[in-house]
């Protein structure tokens, strides 16, 4: 038998061996997921992660590695918000790697809540930054959000989002409270207004 | 060197401050918070006013987040207290230790989870300025409000949110159980001046029988809507008998001694929308009180209690509004002291009274407004009025009432800063506006019900 041989016949048996263990663990990872996100989460983020309170945000069809990511960040302290860490730092740290990217998977597979319509006038203004940007001031969220703000990968899904708390996170995220080293650039020179319009749009969706 | 100097000393007055201070039960725990690691805000508006997070970690049995080796904590408060006219008719000074800073108690708490089922606190308390019943003020300690909880749960179908939430507790104060403040164990005032002038008659439930009894109930909580317990409370006897532990119970008139099964019941409807949380509700209980707690052989008065309340929340950011509202009918059925005192011979120091039954309301609203949990004001009316009883309440000194009513109005103003999280300045000022049945001359001594305002300063500690 040469090398190529038993190294493949290893690795095929490594799999055998690891395949159904591997799948064991997520499955043990994903109960005790479920069971945090019904005890926990959702006295916060709401039923399946479709929150009410506009000081949580909706974690419901958010996408799975922003999710993981976000964990990460509030555990590390890389979120430095006053809300991040009076109620997330300390509840992070008890999750595991294993649980984080469970509670991911959970929060992704939720059905999101519709959207809330806003004043149309703000909404059309946010819905024309959103889409277009502004002319030396911002790029279009939806290059890296999404055409219906979707999300995609690392960049979150802001459909039907709080709009308090997306206005919050800008405001966060320019101040450099928050690392997000690709927002913090884009951001800049966003107002207030220009906020509030965007997050009435996204809200809306 | 000078800053280590400077630190210990710091250091030291900290230290000092947690062992000197404190009044009334109340209920900051910062094990729970090293439980959880979240900050005092994500359960409380302000400590112990409960969001619908921190109502959530009670039903659950304080069981959320991870156990910890020594879950205590310790609480501390110190004050200034200054009553309008501390005189009584005779020139002699009413409350001890006024318009002086003085530590006024301090708590202990063992507090937190014992497994994903099972867990509790547990509060000790000294009272600096315990007044014995030769009227002398010193130390003292003894238990303070207990709750011990096994608890359960099941979510629904679709795995997302809690249906059923249950549990059964244990604990040594009527109310005290309750997740919602508009409940007299944690409602407001949080605190309390130490010693200050108590109007003749409050309901039994609110508050008359704290530490002093054992209380056993289920509840449950379905969908976070609906919340409906039942618990029975007896004499703290026995078994039992270290939930009153420190209690004057060997006294004439020390505590209230209940004589058997004595049903306590909860039914409240839950609501949350954006921001906001509301409940409305009803909760009430049987008492048989024995009319001397030192001679529980005797027939036994009957106190049937039943209140309607209501709590609203808004907790924004920066802005966070609270209201509660409680109204407390009392029905007081003295079948055992009025024929007693009819015949000439009272029971003990039980009460002597007037009429075979009588009744006692207490309405109570409070709004309460902080800006970034931070800086807070709040404002009570506090009302009970009821029927007239010359037996109850006889003219005397101060604490006595001139033409036989209960009736007693203050309004309570307080404003609250929290530099850090673990401390509380507070400012509070008591304004009577009728007392023990009149404003003007109430106790037949000539004193007005605008002499009892009394000015109240504290620093709360807790960590």
């Amino acid at each position: 038998m040469r090398a190529g041989h038993v190294l493949h016949a290893s690795l095929a048996m490594a799999a055998l061996v690891l395949g159904p263990s591997v799948a064991r663990a997520d499955s043990a990872a994903d109960e005790a997921a479920t069971k945090l996100a019904v005890h926990v989460c959702a006295s916060c983020h709401g039923p399946g992660g479709n929150s009410t309170s506009p000081t949580f945000p909706k974690l419901a069809a958010q996408q799975e590695p922003y999710l993981v990511a976000q964990i990460n960040a509030f555990k590390s302290g890389k979120r430095g918000e006053k809300e991040a860490h009076d109620y997330m730092l300390g509840m992070t740290t008890l999750i595991d790697d294993a649980t984080a990217a469970a509670l991911g998977r959970y929060f992704a597979r939720q059905p999101p809540a519709a959207g809330e319509p806003g004043d149309p006038q703000q909404v059309a203004r946010g819905k024309q930054l959103f889409e277009q940007g502004a002319e030396g001031k911002v790029v279009a969220c939806a290059t890296c959000h999404g055409a219906h703000a979707e999300g995609n990968g690392i960049f979150p899904r802001l459909a039907g989002q709080h709009a308090p708390y997306v206005v919050k996170q800008l405001k966060v995220i320019q101040s450099n409270l928050r690392q997000s080293p690709v927002m913090h650039g884009i951001i800049t020179k966003l107002t207030s207004d220009d906020m509030a319009d965007v997050a009435a749009y996204v809200q809306s969706l | 060197m000078r800053r280590s100097v400077g630190n210990l000393w710091m250091f030291a007055v900290w230290i000092g401050m947690a062992w000197m201070a404190l009044v009334s039960p109340s209920l900051a725990v910062p094990a729970y918070a090293r439980q959880t690691g979240q900050a005092c805000v994500a359960c409380h508006v302000s400590f112990p006013e409960l969001t619908p997070y921190g109502r959530r970690f009670k039903l659950s049995g304080y069981t959320i987040g991870k156990r910890q080796d020594l879950p205590l904590a310790v609480m501390a408060q110190m004050g200034y207290t200054d009553v309008r006219n501390n005189k009584d008719d005779q020139g002699q000074p009413i409350v001890p230790k006024t318009d002086q800073i003085i530590g006024s108690a301090a708590s202990l708490f063992v507090a937190g989870k014992i497994n994903d089922h099972i867990g509790g606190w547990i509060q000790w308390t000294y009272n600096n300025l315990f007044v014995n019943s030769n009227g002398q003020t010193k130390g003292h300690s003894g238990i303070d409000n207990t709750d011990l909880r096994v608890t359960g749960s099941s979510a629904d179908a679709d795995s997302t949110e809690l249906r059923w939430l249950y549990g059964l507790t244990v604990n040594n104060n009527p109310t005290l159980q309750d997740v919602w403040n508009s409940t007299p164990a944690m409602g407001f005032p949080f605190t309390l001046p130490p010693n200050g002038i108590s109007q003749i008659a409050t309901t039994l439930i609110d508050g008359k029988l704290a530490q002093q009894v054992a209380g056993v109930g289920g509840y449950v909580f379905w969908n976070q809507q609906v919340y409906v317990e039942l618990s029975g409370y007896q004499a703290a006897d026995g078994f039992f008998s270290v939930l009153r532990r420190g209690q004057l119970t060997d006294e004439p008139g020390g505590v209230k001694r209940l004589d058997g099964f004595n049903p306590y019941w909860r039914v409240a409807y839950n609501r949350e929308w954006g921001a906001n949380s509301l409940m409305v509700g009803t909760f009430g209980a049987i008492f048989h009180v024995y009319p001397d707690n030192t001679m529980p052989f005797t027939p036994t008065d009957r106190f049937r209690d039943i209140a309607f309340d209501a709590q609203w929340q808004n907790i924004g950011d920066p802005n966070t509004y609270t209201m509660q509202f409680t109204h407390i009918i009392e029905s007081q059925d003295y079948r055992a002291s009025y024929p007693a005192t009819l015949e000439g011979t009272p029971i003990g120091v039980g009460p002597t009274p007037a009429n075979h039954g009588d009744t006692l309301v207490t309405d109570k609203l409070k709004f309460t407004y902080y800006y970034e949990r931070k800086y807070g004001g709040t404002l009570q009316v506090n009302r009970t009025h009821g029927s007239t009883d010359t037996g109850l309440y006889a003219p005397g000194s101060v604490t006595g009432s001139l033409n036989g009513k209960p009736d007693t109005t203050f309004f309570v103003a307080e404003l609250d800063y929290l530099p850090i999280q673990n401390v509380r300045l507070m400012l509070q000022y008591y304004d009577f506006v009728k007392f023990n049945g009149a404003g003007s001359n109430y106790d037949g001594s000539g004193r007005n019900a605008h002499d009892n305002n009394t000015l109240f300063a504290n620093v709360w500690v807790a960590f």
